[in-house]
């Protein structure tokens, strides 16, 4: 096994190892599953009790479960009842939330509910017109015929209308997860650089493995572990969003969007990886390492503010540029991505440059890192890490 | 044969390495002494190609040591360096590993020298619970576990005890009966005395003495001569050429009929002019005891050297 998969596999070991990684995934994976299947679990899968008195309890009975088919998230159940007084007994006792009686009253404790009010009142129209048409020597079966026309197609100019909100959704979370994640990852980079240097085992190291190979097992490695809670997140994502049958919600391209999304968060961490290596290894404890770090930080934060303020306004002049100029692409792209439907060229273009930045950021860094790594002591300044020939 | 050729090193305007040279042969052991900030740290990572050298080279085998070559030598920093949450077992095949074993190989190399240096109750541990002797060991073994074919180790005894001392030398011992050179730097001199075949003294950037210990004393002793004279006259030794350094004389006493001292002793450590003609003072003066030359210890040869 060569030297930068060795180095890749500790860090991969001791890293996962850790409890702070363990249930950090789990905790995320949960939380995800949770808010992916929360609008369902909120909003939909309500059963109902009905009672029925009359004539027309037939046909009202027909046109209820017309709407509520069984197995959907809405069901009906219904009690057919001799007269009113044993309905109103039942609703009473609770039995039934609410009895329809001779489709004329509705008998119920309180009011109706609203969605059980919205049906009730539905068959009730069905049951009521079909009789009147009945009535008026019409065939009720010709004239829903008729009255089934093809719905207008729906052009909207911003965004994909209904889908808006869900898409506004997506975004912000995809923002939060990759800032998340990038932050963590490269935070641990940073700490680990700062570790081998700090302990000086970086002297030992060297003299087996050549600095960029360490530098490249522990940014692959780290990143092996980043990428895999990534893609725990959008597997759990999906799967519960599937599970919970939220996915008819969810706009056309999300598959696409989350995939994306992997894709830049690999591009963005080689880039920010690779910075934050390159600043931790001027220093050589980890209490120092917070200050050296802030300029990077901030890079990363603003990328992340820019993200927000793009799924606000995907069409913004700043969104717009932002998509495209490394390294806020990795964040904002996604994010604009997810809102609106991007140009292809778009996309490749600031996946071409954001490959280019990634791959100038970790040949500095790797310069920077290979030049202080051994320099312990004070505080390596930038000017002699770039000039200085190890 | 692991060949230090002229090296030179500045940090700024400071000289650190002044043109460094020493060879270490197959088998042999170094022990590189010198004060602290003398160079003895700089030129061991030179050595190890973690610090690059403005001038000289070194040579092992008679080839200039490169990347490949380093990779075959065991190092011990003078700052210790170990990953303090991994666990002593794992550390030290890790460290085989990118030493270039197998896994297979690198973890018998461990188990044996977990064996070895006393770490097994230890071995599932995570190395920042062990004692400081403890990582040292684990540390040992870590410059170890390749089989290196060159061991330099930065001052490998500080801070361990007499135990952990014996068991350190005995590893090391072990490693030059299999032909492989070591350096070792130390302030412990009684402790390089005890073990080295040749000693090199670096001042200031520069070796100043080596050899083996015996070449050392034959070069520095010749000025002292230690003389017991029994049964002399008083004043017998002003008749001696050459400086006195010390004098110690017991005078006579209790009952002749008594064994036991009761001669007057005089015992003169002496910086001769002429040592023939000490001999002839000593002889006509008294019986004599001893005559010999003072056969200093490193620590006395190192001051002198140093001072």
């Amino acid at each position: 096994m060569n030297a930068v998969a060795l180095v890749a596999r500790r860090e991969i070991g001791v890293r996962g190892r850790t409890k702070g990684y363990r249930y950090g995934l789990l905790v995320t994976a949960v939380l995800v599953a949770v808010l992916a299947a929360l609008p369902r679990l909120l909003g939909g899968g309500s059963d109902h009790t009905v009672g029925l008195v009359g004539t027309q309890a037939d046909r009202l009975q027909a046109a209820l479960t017309a709407q509520a088919p069984p197995g959907g998230d809405l069901t009906v159940k219904v009690t057919r009842y001799a007269d009113e007084t044993a309905a109103r007994a039942a609703v009473a006792a609770g039995d039934v939330e609410a009895a329809v009686v001779g489709n004329e009253t509705v008998i119920s404790k309180t009011v109706v509910g609203q969605d059980l009010s919205v049906i009730l009142d539905t068959a009730h129209r069905m049951v009521a017109t079909e009789e009147n048409l009945t009535a008026a020597g019409l065939d009720p079966a010709k004239v829903g015929q008729a009255q089934q026309v093809r719905p207008m197609k729906e052009v909207t100019l911003n965004g994909s209308g209904e889908d808006a909100t869900v898409r506004l959704v997506i975004a912000m979370v995809i923002v939060v997860i990759l800032f998340m994640l990038l932050i963590q990852i490269c935070t641990w980079v940073a700490m680990g650089v700062v570790e081998e240097k700090g302990s000086r085992i970086v002297e030992i190291l060297l003299t087996s493995v050549r600095p960029w190979q360490l530098l490249a097992g522990k940014v692959i490695g780290l990143g092996v572990l980043g990428l895999s809670q990534i893609v725990v997140i959008a597997v759990v994502g999906l799967a519960a969003a599937q599970i919970s049958g939220a996915v008819p919600d969810l706009p056309d391209g999300t598959y696409g969007v989350v995939a994306s999304t992997i894709v830049w968060f690999l591009l963005g961490y080689a880039f920010y990886a690779a910075m934050f290596a390159a600043i931790a290894s001027l220093v050589s404890r980890q209490e120092e390492l917070s200050g050296v770090l802030t300029p990077a930080t901030m890079l990363l934060m603003a990328s992340y503010l820019i993200g927000f303020i793009g799924a606000r306004s995907p069409d913004g002049t700043l969104t717009h540029v932002l998509s495209i100029v490394p390294p806020f692409s990795s964040m904002v792209m996604p994010v604009r991505s997810a809102v609106v439907d991007v140009p292809l060229w778009e996309t490749g273009l600031a996946m071409g440059l954001m490959v280019l930045a990634a791959a100038a950021t970790l040949y500095a860094g790797g310069l920077i890192y290979q030049r202080a790594v051994l320099r312990t002591g004070a505080r390596v300044r930038w000017r002699e890490a770039l000039r200085s020939a190890s | 044969m692991l060949e230090v050729d002229g090296l030179k090193k500045r940090y700024g305007d400071t000289v650190a390495l002044d043109g460094v040279s020493l060879t270490v042969g197959p088998g042999e052991m170094f022990g590189f002494v010198g004060a602290n900030g003398a160079g003895k740290t700089t030129t061991m990572r030179i050595v190890m190609g973690v610090l690059g050298a403005d001038g000289g080279e070194v040579r092992w085998k008679g080839r200039r040591a490169g990347f490949e070559t380093r990779r075959r030598f065991g190092y011990m920093p003078e700052e210790r360096g170990l990953y303090a949450k991994m666990r002593v077992a794992e550390q030290i095949e890790y460290f085989g590993r990118l030493g270039g074993m197998d896994a297979g190989a690198s973890k018998r190399s461990s188990d044996a020298l977990i064996e070895r240096l006393g770490l097994t109750e230890r071995r599932g541990d995570d190395v920042d619970s062990l004692s400081l002797g403890n990582q040292q060991r684990v540390q040992l073994a870590v410059a170890l576990i390749h089989e290196p074919e060159v061991l330099v180790l930065d001052e490998p005894f500080s801070g361990l005890d007499p135990i952990a001392v014996d068991a350190l030398a005995g590893v090391l011992a072990e490693r030059t009966a299999a032909g492989v050179p070591v350096v070792f730097s130390s302030h412990q001199l009684d402790l390089v005395e005890r073990l080295c075949d040749s000693v090199g003294i670096i001042k200031g950037g520069r070796m100043v003495a080596g050899g083996t210990v015996a070449e050392l004393r034959a070069r520095e002793s010749r000025k002292r001569l230690r003389i017991v004279v029994t049964g002399a006259e008083s004043g017998w030794a002003d008749r001696l050429p050459g400086e006195i350094i010390t004098k110690i004389v017991r005078p006579p006493h209790g009952d002749p009929a008594q064994s036991g001292a009761t001669e007057r002793y005089d015992e003169v450590i002496l910086t001769p002019a002429d040592d023939q003609e000490a001999l002839r003072v000593a002889t006509s003066a008294g019986r004599v005891q001893h005559f010999g030359w003072l056969e200093p210890s490193l620590a006395e040869i190192f001051r002198e050297v140093v001072a």
